[in-house]
């Protein structure tokens, strides 16, 4: 085999094997996600919208199934009788109806549903906007122990990444509290709670500016057209009908304005601050780490070394000479020394 | 007191954690624990001396270190719990730590603690005081804390803790007498410490803390530290809740007298926790540290005293400025590791020379005489000596001189601390690529040895960026690939200039090539954390410690007596079954042709698709063991095949040649053109690690999916790399 011949033999199966291998797109990779659509799957999916339908006080349609699952309304129907048969649902006077075994089916679901998302959230650095895509695979996968496990070795967390409740193992989940971000008045401030995360694009609308659960959240200005909003430090606007995905722990009016505006990436060389607090967004094994090292609210820290390519930043804190990379120092809110913010 | 009676009856006491290494047995157990960087190998050795055992943690990566020291009679062994900055158990080094001072129930806890960074070391400290009782401080570092101006007053210190604190500088052997004096107090009783304890917290966690200790004293009455598993149930801590499911708290409890577990009762605490749970506000953890920070500093300010301005400070300022400056920072670096990589080569050129005379020159007539005396059978004498014996005198040889000469170096420049500034610099680089900035002195620990640039990488605590490193440590040309890459340079490419210019363009050659690995390093490290590795954990930390000056015979005589420990156990190990393949290989003979002979024939077409030959893959695939001996087997099996017995010492006998060309002129007439040194130079770059690498790097991960990766992945590179350089050559050249 001549070397051109050869060349274009090398060519032709490296074009195979990504045409075959590429993620998502690839033949392998559609196979697989057509084999995964079991029934089973479906049939979980189903039950799961229709607990938190119930949970919500929003009724679920036939219709509307048909579209959360991304099938025909005929094809809802046999997944209804089938769960029927299940006993998992029934048909009740005020629609469909889950039984207590359904419920109890759905909760585990959701519980590992919540749980996948809070795990990569805390522990990878997976993409928030991929988070539950990858969430609503593994929650038909993992099996019982499995999730226990993980739920242990989280430190059994509360809540997941977008601020739901996560259902303990015994199926408690206390109700989803606060108020909606359009019911605050200019002035007011409040903790996020809850973010909505479906339909995505406007989950992503409300990732870009910044509403995470825990995030400080204060309203500037509210309009026919818009929200304008500062969240933790940021400035940012969102129209009213994405504003209305965010739910609020409102804060009492003499909070303090604990938010400063700067962060430990904003500091010059040589130039001091004291911690006021570590953003939301830092959570799992950094933030651990980063309260480990001292930079709990109140301590004192100084940008003291600038690298080669000035990033990272060495910060002197607690009387040790500790690098951070930027991204981090920009989650950590300081009060500049000078107490301008 | 003798070794046997309470040490029979302390050892029931104890949990399953305590796997013994061995030693024999011991009167009193005791722990030491520490923040990372605090000295505390230096007082771990202090205490031990060559009495000590290494090995890992049951179930876990974690090295284990423990040790034994006499005292008046009684044994102590001592075990070294990894350094960590918390015990929070999230991470694997917590957990064992952790896990050890709840249920290994050491006698006595030696806390070292950095007498520079005080309130930091607090924070453990105050952690450890909640679980044990009798603790020591070992206030260590403080010829350093004095340079940098700092005063710490171990007598009030002590009043603060409660607990005896013995100020320490443990590389000097200071203090370590009066430790030993205190620790057999405390394990003997004479001393019992009356520990401070963490009690003001917020008042809702206090609530629950009450509430919750209620429960468990009334499920367990003689529960020691209910307010503490309380607090550790409040912040969600898995291993103190299957801890209660077992009942091994229980046990821990009540001793002899332990009353039998009660489901309903355990379910019943564990349950209430969880609600309990749910009271709390969402960063309860983070108020745990702040409240434990709160009483660090505190402690902190009564124990130090007034700390003026120090030279010391100052020129670890000026220090830092001119090394990680903008112009100065990448040329002081580059200078540095040049120097570094020229002493290793220049340094170690004539004692592997001396080497290599004495081994098989001279030694290896000498045991073929001594054979043939003794009438062994030619076989066993060609297996054992020229197979064997030969395959490791030239492994140790080559090895050597420069592994004794580089790691004592790099050893030194870490003592010093300017390691973590090189990390600090070129960390932007890594970040881009998904890794971590210690990433690059991993990859310079490479160029020494793959198996110790892949050890190295325990600096890189986060699980994402250590794969990462580990898995591109082979694209880092280590020692053992020098002498190819260099013989090829200097036959195939420097042929192509003038005889004045023949020895840059080699050297230039072959520092291409290196760079070339360094390339293909960052590239592999970007798609791995874009792909394979694209949701694993990831959290970003370095520490910068202030400069010390290195104790420069110390550093060498330990680094050299360390690195030449693991040579000479590698060749053994690996290299002298190598040795013993490719005699047999060659001698063997399966019609009318040896082993050999029938496996080049078979790889020829492979390697000609390549841009080599049967003869080089055959060769690589016998030295996976050790990169070492591919040139001397190439040389055998070219002389083998092409039939040739005035060159050589004889079937299956490795040898090289004086010089490069006549080397050269025994390749060509094997059929060797430059296309197939330029492919053995990137294949040797490029191939898989070797089995030393391979079998540390499942040691350290432990974990068989990584290990064949990082095994195939070069080694895919190599072939692809080695087919596009022959296809594209034959056609551009013909």
């Amino acid at each position: 085999m001549g070397p051109g011949s050869a060349l274009i033999a090398f060519v032709v199966g490296v074009v195979v094997l990504v045409a075959v291998a590429w993620p998502r797109r690839g033949v392998w990779p559609r196979l697989r996600r057509a084999l995964r659509l079991s029934e089973r799957v479906r049939l979980e999916d189903a039950l799961k919208h229709l607990y938190l339908g119930e949970h919500e006080q929003a009724a679920r349609s036939i219709e509307s199934l048909a579209g959360v699952l991304e099938v025909s309304r005929s094809r809802v129907v046999a997944l209804l009788g089938r769960l029927e048969e299940i006993g998992l649902a029934r048909a009740g006077a005020a629609g469909i109806e889950l039984t207590e075994d359904g419920r109890r089916y759905a909760l585990r679901i959701i519980r590992t549903h919540r749980l996948w998302e809070r795990y990569l959230a805390d522990e990878t650095s997976l993409a928030p906007a991929e988070w539950h895509d990858a969430a609503e695979v593994r929650e038909h996968t993992l099996s019982e122990s499995e999730v226990e496990r993980l739920a242990a070795r989280m430190g059994h967390p509360l809540y997941d990444p977008h601020g739901d409740p996560i259902p303990t193992a015994g199926g408690d989940l206390p109700p989803v509290r606060g108020v909606l971000l359009t019911a605050l008045e200019p002035g007011q401030r409040g903790t996020v709670v809850h973010v909505e995360d479906e339909p995505p694009a406007v989950f992503a609308q409300l990732v870009a500016v910044g509403f995470t659960p825990l995030a400080r959240v204060e309203v500037l200005e509210r309009s026919e057209s818009a929200v304008r909003v500062r969240v933790d430090g940021q400035e940012g606007t969102v129209a009213p009908v994405v504003a209305a995905q965010v739910t609020l722990d409102p804060l009492p009016e003499a909070a303090g304005d604990e938010d400063a505006g700067a962060t430990m990436a904003d500091l010059a060389p040589g130039e001091s601050a004291t911690v006021v607090r570590i953003s939301s967004h830092c959570q799992g094994r950094q933030r651990r780490r980063l309260l480990d090292l001292g930079l709990v609210p109140g301590t004192r820290v100084r940008a003291e070394l600038d690298s080669a390519l000035h990033d990272p930043v060495g910060y002197r804190i607690r009387g040790a000479l500790i690098a951070l990379r930027r991204r981090q120092a920009e989650l950590i809110h300081v009060r500049r020394a000078g107490g301008a913010t | 007191m003798t070794a046997s009676g309470p040490a029979c009856r302390a050892c029931e006491r104890r949990g399953p954690e305590l796997v013994q290494l061995g030693g024999g047995a011991f009167d009193h157990l005791v722990a030491l624990a520490g923040n990372p960087n605090t000295g505390k190998s230096t007082v771990f050795n202090a205490l031990t001396g060559l009495r000590q055992h290494t090995g890992n943690w049951p179930g876990k990566t974690v090295t284990r270190a423990e040790g034994t020291f006499e005292r008046e009679g009684a044994r102590y062994r001592l075990v070294d719990l990894p350094g960590t900055y918390s015990l929070q158990a999230a991470s694997a080094d917590e957990e064992v730590a952790r896990d050890f001072l709840l249920f290994g129930r050491p006698d006595v806890t030696v806390v070292v603690v950095d007498a520079t960074h005080l309130e930091r070391n607090l924070n453990l400290v105050l952690q450890i005081l909640e679980i044990t009782d009798r603790v020591v401080v070992c206030l260590n570092l403080m010829d350093e804390a004095r340079r940098h101006g700092v005063l710490v007053d171990p007598a009030r210190l002590s009043d603060q803790l409660g607990v005896p604190v013995v100020p320490a500088v443990a590389r000097r052997g200071e203090g370590i007498r009066q430790l030993v004096d205190v620790v057999e107090r405390v394990a003997r009783g004479e001393v019992t410490p009356t520990p401070f304890r963490v009690r003001r917290h917020e008042p809702e966690v206090e609530r629950a803390v009450a509430s919750l200790e209620r429960a468990l004293r009334a499920a367990w009455p003689d529960l020691s530290n209910a307010r503490w598993i309380a607090l550790r149930l409040l912040d969600a801590d898995e291993r103190i809740e299957q801890s209660i499911r077992e009942g091994e708290l229980a046990a821990l409890g009540a001793g002899e007298g332990a009353s039998p577990i009660d489901p309903d009762a355990v379910e019943g605490v564990l349950e209430q926790a969880g609600r309990l749970r749910w009271t709390l506000t969402p960063d309860f953890h983070d108020r745990l540290m702040a409240g434990l920070y709160r009483e660090a500093e505190r402690i902190a300010g009564v124990a130090l005293r007034a700390r003026p301005g120090s030279g010391a400070a100052e020129f670890n300022r000026t220090l830092d400025r001119l090394l990680t400056s903008r112009w100065l920072g990448f040329p002081i670096m580059l200078a540095v590791l040049t120097v570094v990589f020229w002493l290793t080569i220049a340094g170690a050129n004539v004692p592997s020379q001396r080497l290599a005379d004495f081994l098989i020159e001279f030694a290896h007539p000498v045991l073929k005489h001594a054979a043939a005396a003794v009438g062994m059978p030619g076989w066993l004498d060609g297996l054992l000596l020229d197979g064997v014996y030969l395959a490791t005198a030239w492994v140790v040889s080559v090895m050597l001189p420069p592994m004794a000469i580089f790691f004592p170096l790099f050893t030194l420049l870490e003592d010093f601390g300017y390691l973590p500034r090189v990390a600090f610099n070129l960390d932007a680089l890594f970040r881009r690529t998904g890794a971590h900035g210690k990433q690059a002195l991993t990859m310079c620990m490479g160029f020494g040895c793959n198996a110790a640039g892949v050890v190295a990488t325990r600096v890189i605590d986060s699980p994402r960026e250590r794969l990462i490193a580990i898995i591109t440590n082979n694209f880092s040309l280590c020692n053992g690939r020098w002498p190819t890459q260099i013989l090829m340079a200097t036959i195939f490419l420097g042929a192509l200039v003038p005889a004045h210019l023949a020895g840059l363009v080699s050297a230039g050659a072959v520092v291409g090539i290196a760079l070339l690995g360094v390339a293909f390093m960052f590239a592999t490290s970007w798609a791995l954390s874009r792909t394979m590795l694209k949701g694993e954990a990831s959290a970003f930390s370095l520490e910068l410690p202030p400069y010390r000056p290195p104790r420069v015979l110390q550093t060498l005589y330990t680094s050299l007596i360390d690195r030449t420990l693991i040579v000479l156990w590698r060749a053994v190990v690996f290299a002298a079954p190598a040795g013993a393949v490719i005699w047999l290989i060659a001698n063997v003979r399966v019609g009318d042709a040896s082993l050999a002979a029938w496996a080049v024939h078979a790889l020829d077409p492979v390697g000609l698709v390549l841009g080599l030959n049967g003869v080089v893959l055959l060769a690589y695939v016998v030295a996976i063991p050790a990169n070492e001996i591919v040139i001397p087997t190439v040389l055998m099996l070219t002389v083998l095949l092409a039939g040739l017995p005035e060159v050589g010492a004889g079937a299956g006998v490795m040898f090289e040649l004086e010089t490069a060309g006549a080397v050269g002129g025994l390749l060509r007439a094997g059929g060797w053109t430059l296309l197939t040194g330029l492919n053995l130079m990137l294949f040797s770059l490029l191939h898989n690690p070797c089995s030393t690498t391979l079998y540390t790097i499942y040691r350290e991960t432990r974990s068989a999916k990584w290990t064949a990766v990082a095994g195939t992945l070069p080694l895919a590179l190599g072939v692809v790399v080695c087919f596009l350089v022959a296809q594209v050559w034959r056609l551009a050249v013909g």
